[in-house]
């Protein structure tokens, strides 16, 4: 198997089992929700359509959010979608960081530089968007 | 509308715009954003937040798919996100500064030639060439893949690379600018510029987009933009949507995907040249 196909299939593979992983998380966190029957469930429709409403109530904006919320007890089930959505999120930069590896495995230094770089970036634009 | 009813109502929406998604490069976020603000009443930003997370699912669900098949291209995909992602950060940092609506106005007049040249080349199965592009060749910018359309492997191989990456770095500049996703951008750079099959283009554009838009998400994130709630049932919704949509696109022709993605193209066309001249659009 050549070198690109290799890290197709290694790539596809991280790809498959970061879907699985999140929609596990973000169902288990659902379900949760919907059986907990909280009094903000039933108030949801309304919530996401005014912004201003929800955003205290059940809206993560960091990772330490998620962490707090996932800690507490009973754990928030809103904090394990969440943390669904955030494994979901970063699963194309660990595409990268694969596929990186892999070229440089295979001996292929172009394309892991190239991979490199791209995944470079992505950690920046994270930094970027971590210092507001 | 009962809480129930809504998720309901939503996922089998992102079920649609997955499968969608799947077949034609796109993230969604086209189809999504509209639907969630004009028909489910959702906030934008929610809906900007939800179309994010569409975006990243549908790359996930297709490109595990398209990486195991060969449709998509591990190397062209990485050489070109060198252009998206760089074109996407300086479009970040550019926000504000640059005259959008002229960008905008540009772009779509870009787009609307482009819809007018893949009409004619609506009935082309498989793109013919003859040039050999020695950016292409120091990259290794080629592959094969089985067609199961055609029932026979094509091999393929880009031309005309300098422009192609170009025009990511414009698509990307414009993802950064606009907070827009760029699939079919993308997929128009391959197809139109570097003469790929189109199941390769959308399929690429695929594993593509879900980089793209890993650069723009946590600042989706951070700004409290992604509501678990509404993110949740669309993150499965469109997972689901987009593993179904790549069964369907590895029997289709590319003609076929080809003439289901002029629409597209004609829309976003239309769409730019109106903001561009100050008509506000969904």
């Amino acid at each position: 198997m050549s070198a690109p196909v290799r890290a197709e299939r290694l790539i596809g593979r991280v790809l498959l089992l970061g879907g699985v992983l999140s929609v596990s998380l973000v169902l288990g966190g659902l379900v949760l929700y919907a059986v907990q029957s909280r009094p903000e469930a039933r108030e949801i429709v309304r919530v996401v359509r005014n912004r201003e409403a929800g955003r205290a109530v059940d809206v993560f904006t960091s990772l330490g959010d998620v962490r707090r919320a996932l800690t507490r007890h009973p754990p928030d089930p809103l904090a394990v979608t969440a943390l669904g959505l955030v494994c979901l999120l970063i699963t194309p930069v660990l595409g990268v960081a694969v596929a990186g590896v892999a070229f440089w495995r295979a001996g292929d230094r172009d394309y892991a530089a190239i991979a490199g770089v791209v995944l470079g970036m992505l950690l920046l634009s994270f930094a970027l968007a971590a210092g507001g | 509308m009962s809480p129930l009813a809504f998720v309901a109502a939503l996922f089998a929406t992102s079920v649609a715009a997955g499968g969608a998604g799947a077949v034609l490069g796109l993230g969604g976020g086209i189809l999504l954003i509209p639907i969630l603000t004009l028909f489910f009443g959702v906030d934008l930003h929610y809906a900007m937040g939800a179309s994010i997370v569409s975006v990243i699912a549908t790359s996930s669900g297709a490109a595990a798919a398209y990486l195991r098949t060969s449709l998509s291209n591990v190397r062209i995909g990485l050489f070109l996100a060198l252009a998206t992602v760089s074109g996407a950060l300086l479009g970040a940092g550019l926000a504000g500064v640059v005259p959008i609506r002229v960008l905008q106005l540009l772009l779509g007049l870009a787009l609307a030639y482009s819809t007018v040249t893949t009409l004619r080349q609506l009935r082309v199965e498989l793109p013919e060439t003859t040039e050999t592009d020695p950016l292409a060749l120091r990259f290794g910018l080629e592959g094969t893949y089985y067609d199961a359309a055609l029932d026979r492997d094509v091999k393929y191989r880009a031309t005309r690379v300098a422009q192609g990456f170009s025009a990511m770095f414009g698509a990307g500049l414009l993802s950064g600018l606009l907070g827009i996703g760029s699939g079919a951008f993308k997929v128009l750079a391959m197809d139109h510029f570097m003469r790929l099959p189109m199941k390769v283009s959308t399929a690429t554009s695929n594993f593509m987009i879900g980089i793209t838009s890993a650069a723009s998400a946590g600042i989706y994130f951070s700004r409290g933009d992604i509501h678990p709630v509404l993110a949740a049932p669309v993150a499965v919704g469109v997972l689901v949507g987009a593993a179904a949509g790549t069964r369907l696109m590895a029997r289709l022709h590319n003609a076929t995907i080809r003439k289901a993605f002029l629409p597209v193209l004609a829309w976003l066309a239309i769409s730019m040249i109106l903001r561009g001249l100050g008509i506000g659009l969904p």
